[in-house]
């Protein structure tokens, strides 16, 4: 059976500090402002206690990707492990996909004049390597999963904040924030 | 240093083990061209990685492999081998290619007419070498030594070479120094006097304790290596407790969060430690084998401590305070680990003698796992070779003369006899980082000259004479140790300086080279020598039986990273206690000496002035230490701007919504910022975050004055700063 690949993020362990972002910058010498994996807040009172909470996606690799159907030039292809990829080579960069994206995932990159996104790393996977978000994560927060294998008890498809996923049928899973016990001043 | 130098073309048919070696992904033929930038191949296709150590004031102190193609970093990341970096680094060290490739650096020595002004003009190296050895020599005929010189250095740099600069100064005679430090002060005089020096137990031991508090600390922001080993030991059972004045990153993440008030920390480990006497959970054999003063301790707390008292005076719950004392009395071994920012009070060292007291008496020092961890320093034994040359013959003045560094301006201003006329300031920016940045202006009106070496213009290169563009890690030599966990790390030269930059070690070679030249016999610093050399000159036979390694040369050639031997990563497993009576003392005479109390007691804490009644704490910033990193446009892209966290209670009070522009205030300044209303911070207390943002012309020290800590004399020379009680009010912009 073909693969269905996806990020699994854990909230429980995510700190919000961007280095899987920033790795991800680095590694594929990105211009500053462009952003293919974000770190975003939640809201304080997700779980109930007010804590400080983030979730960090990329792109959602959909099983029904908005960006490959809104593509003029046919850049945009579904691997059969489930992997949305880009070719930047063919873009054109009429920045249809961004706006189709209900994540708003490709991003413009106004140097190069195409859109550009997460590409999963999947040149790395294909040689048994991880994706540089996964591997450089300093709490290990974030996996992947082939879905069609594992469907991880405690992971969820939605969280606040994230579009409604009936649109693309997103594959990114997230873990949720346990809340701890909390004594607040009298 | 890991040399592949092949072609590209064979590069791309390299095994996949090879590209794990060199943590490049191989670009198969089916790869779609444009994706993988690595894959671009420039000219020759020259290919290497070499070791590098994250110098940076921080407890993760990682080992780091940079990978270079053709000359230019290409991607830095964390080295493998070292089992507490783990292969991965925090989000700041993930800016390291943009660090020396930023278009911010400073590229050439420059010399600025009219400070402040931004007039600046590119000077050559000569120049720059000439215009300050003329002016030591003339202020040293001029005063008859070289004490008008003033050095203001400390952290931005902590590899051992960078000592070159404390050395190049020492080397013209007697000057003044900026003494002690801004970070540790009160905490390690505290364990100074119940130990006899602050030690830690290896961070790595986090997976070894049963239950873990962590008081006043926020590893998720200030140290995520060690965060993964207490979120790892959490997922194995072990309870992870957070006290802290607010509700942090890593309290957020908990197993239970305590908010305490501010500066009462003392009083709650005293309260517990009433609870534990009472209930007979203390150690019996523990403190009667291995202290002195326990009897006189165990009175003090019975006259004077109660659980009800505490409650009352932190705001924690007597239920609360009963079961923490008891759930912590109970599991062995229990882990308590002091953050710095919980002693930057008025009374922060007496709270740190209390939380110690709360770990002995529980029997838990020198345990595996267990432990009150603040910092330590077993691993720093260097030779400091550069720092070894003395003064030249001749030289007027008998010693070097101090001025604390935390109340520099104000010092500096004091000292007459004779007054200071030239500063040097390396790894340093007091003009964001110091309390009353108005009086450290002053300070710097008052001289003929400043030189400040520094990587990119910054608040106090705008305020110098002359800037010295200096190196990233990635350009210079060096070594590494941490003050939390137990390894050493190498830092080799991964790249050629850019531009004209130069190590600190150089610039001292350099300038005694001139000094030299103008006045033979004016400079004792060496005016050559190898880098390498020199480096390899830090290590002497204790370090290298310590390390289990050869040389520096020979680490270098077997992965870059080397950890201490484990008879000394659990803090005094011998019970063996560097005090004068050998034991862990709860009465401490050298306390009295230095006019504290004995006893680990309670003392005040500082009152909010009538009109500036909210307290304004200023804690270290996810995407910067001091004022690094965070001016970098990678981390701008994600935070553009300082914030001011406000209680939604609070900001009601005073009609402020999030976003509004909110003016903060007191007798030491102000500043208008935008207000993040949040239920993190308690409603009596605003946050501004520490740090350096581009283009931001105020730092979080606007307001903070230069109110001292309890304690710091002892081991650092001067005490430090109470950052935390610092009061404000603050209104709508």
């Amino acid at each position: 059976m073909a693969k269905k690949l996806g990020f699994l993020v854990n909230i429980e362990r995510c700190i919000g500090c961007h280095a899987c972002e920033i790795s991800c910058k680095s590694f594929y010498q990105l211009e500053p402002n462009m952003r293919r994996r974000r770190v975003q807040e939640l809201p304080e009172d997700v779980v109930g206690t007010p804590v400080r909470a983030f979730v960090s996606t990329a792109c959602n690799h959909c099983d029904d990707p908005a960006c490959k159907k809104a593509c003029p030039v046919g850049a945009y292809t579904k691997r059969e492990d489930g992997i949305v990829v880009h070719n930047q080579d063919l873009c054109i960069g009429c920045q249809m996909c961004g706006k189709a994206c209900p994540y708003s995932v490709p991003m413009f990159n106004p140097v190069k004049k195409k859109m550009d996104k997460c590409s999963m790393c999947y040149d790395r996977l294909d040689v048994g390597q991880l994706p540089i978000c996964v591997e450089k994560c300093p709490l290990e927060a974030i996996q992947i999963v082939d879905y069609n294998e594992v469907q991880p008890a405690n992971a969820v498809s939605e969280i606040p904040t994230f579009a409604d996923t009936s649109i693309t049928h997103p594959t990114t899973h997230f873990i949720l924030h346990k809340p701890g016990k909390q004594s607040r001043r009298f | 240093m890991l040399t592949e130098n092949f072609s590209r073309r064979t590069f791309l048919k390299g095994s996949a083990s090879l590209s794990a070696l060199l943590g490049l992904g191989v670009a198969t033929s089916q790869a779609p061209k444009g994706l993988i930038p690595k894959a671009q191949a420039k000219s020759n296709g020259k290919v290497e990685q070499f070791y590098n150590a994250c110098p940076r004031n921080c407890y993760d102190t990682c080992s780091i492999v940079t990978t270079v193609e053709d000359g230019r970093i290409t991607f830095i990341t964390g080295n493998e081998k070292n089992t507490y970096t783990k292969g991965r680094l925090c989000v700041k060290g993930n800016t390291y290619p943009r660090v020396v490739y930023s278009p911010d650096r400073i590229k050439y020595p420059m010399r600025q007419k009219g400070r402040g002004s931004g007039n600046w003009e590119r000077i050559s190296w000569d120049e720059a070498y000439t215009i300050i050895a003329k002016k030591i020599l003339a202020i040293k005929k001029e005063y008859g030594s070289t004490l008008p010189i003033c050095l203001n250095k400390y952290s931005g740099n902590f590899n051992i070479l960078n000592y070159a600069t404390e050395g190049m100064l020492s080397s013209i005679g007697y000057t003044t120094r900026a003494q002690g430090t801004p970070c540790d002060p009160a905490g390690s005089d505290a364990q100074g006097f119940d130990m006899g020096a602050p030690y830690n137990n290896d961070p790595e031991q986090f997976l070894d304790a049963d239950y873990i508090i962590l008081w006043g600390a926020n590893p998720a922001w200030t140290s995520a290596h060690s965060m993964y080993f207490i979120e790892q030991a959490k997922e194995r059972g072990t309870k992870l407790v957070v006290i802290d004045p607010l509700i942090t990153q890593t309290a957020s993440k908990a197993d239970e969060y305590i908010q305490v008030k501010a500066s009462t920390d003392g009083a709650l480990a005293l309260g517990m430690i009433r609870y534990i006497l009472d209930h007979q959970l203390y150690d019996k054999n523990w403190v009667s084998q291995n202290s002195i003063g326990f009897n006189e301790f165990f009175s003090y707390v019975k006259k004077n401590i109660t659980v009800e008292w505490a409650a009352e005076k932190t705001g924690v719950p007597k239920p609360v305070i009963e079961r923490i004392a008891r759930e912590y009395a109970t599991a062995k071994p229990a882990n308590i680990w002091i953050g710095f920012g919980m002693q930057r009070h008025v009374n922060g060292g007496a709270m740190v003698r209390a939380i110690d007291a709360l770990a002995a008496i529980t029997g838990n020092i020198g345990k595996k796992g267990g432990g009150v961890n603040y910092i330590g320093e077993e691993t720093w034994g260097f030779n400091y070779s550069t720092m070894g040359f003395g003064a030249p013959e001749g030289s007027g003045g008998e010693a070097d003369r101090y001025v604390n560094m935390n109340n520099f301006g104000a010092q500096v201003l004091d000292a007459n006899d004779p007054p200071i006329k030239m500063m040097w300031i390396a790894c340093r920016n007091p003009m964001a980082q110091d309390p009353e940045p108005t009086v450290v202006k002053k300070a710097f009106d008052q001289m003929d000259l400043i030189v400040t070496a520094d990587l990119y213009m910054n608040k106090t290169v705008e305020y110098s004479d002359i800037v010295l563009p200096v190196t990233t890690p990635f350009e210079s030599v060096g070594v590494n140790v941490s003050y939390w966990h137990y390894w050493m790390n190498v830092n080799e030269q991964a790249i050629k300086p850019l531009y004209e930059t130069k190590s600190d070690l150089e610039i001292a070679m350099g300038l005694s080279k001139k000094l030299n030249q103008l006045k033979p016999g004016s400079c004792t610093f060496p005016v050559t020598g190898d880098p390498l050399d020199w480096v390899e000159k830090e290590m002497n036979d204790d370090i290298k039986a310590l390390f289990n390694v050869k040389s520096w040369d020979d680490l270098r050639k077997n992965g870059g990273t080397a950890k201490a031997n484990e008879s000394i990563t659990v803090a005094w497993k011998d019970l063996k206690f560097r005090t004068p009576s050998g034991k862990y003392e709860f009465y401490s005479k050298t306390a009295a000496e230095y006019g504290h109390h004995p006893l680990p007691i309670f003392t005040e804490e500082y009152k909010a002035p009538k009109e500036y009644p909210i307290r304004c704490m200023s804690p270290h910033w996810k995407f910067g230490i001091h004022s690094q990193f965070q001016h970098q446009d990678w981390l701008m892209a994600i935070q553009a701007h300082p914030f001011l966290e406000i209680h939604p209670d609070l900001a009601k009070k005073k009609s402020i919504r999030d976003q509004d522009m909110v003016k903060i205030i007191n007798e030491t300044g102000y500043m208008t910022l935008p207000a993040k209303i949040t239920k993190m911070v308690p409603a009596d207390t605003v946050v501004m975050y520490e740090g350096w943002w581009k283009g931001v012309n105020y730092t979080e020290n606007f307001t903070v004055k230069a109110l001292q800590e309890d304690m710091g004399e002892h081991l650092k020379g001067q005490r430090g700063i109470a950052f935390h009680d610092n009061f404000v009010n603050i209104e709508k912009a």
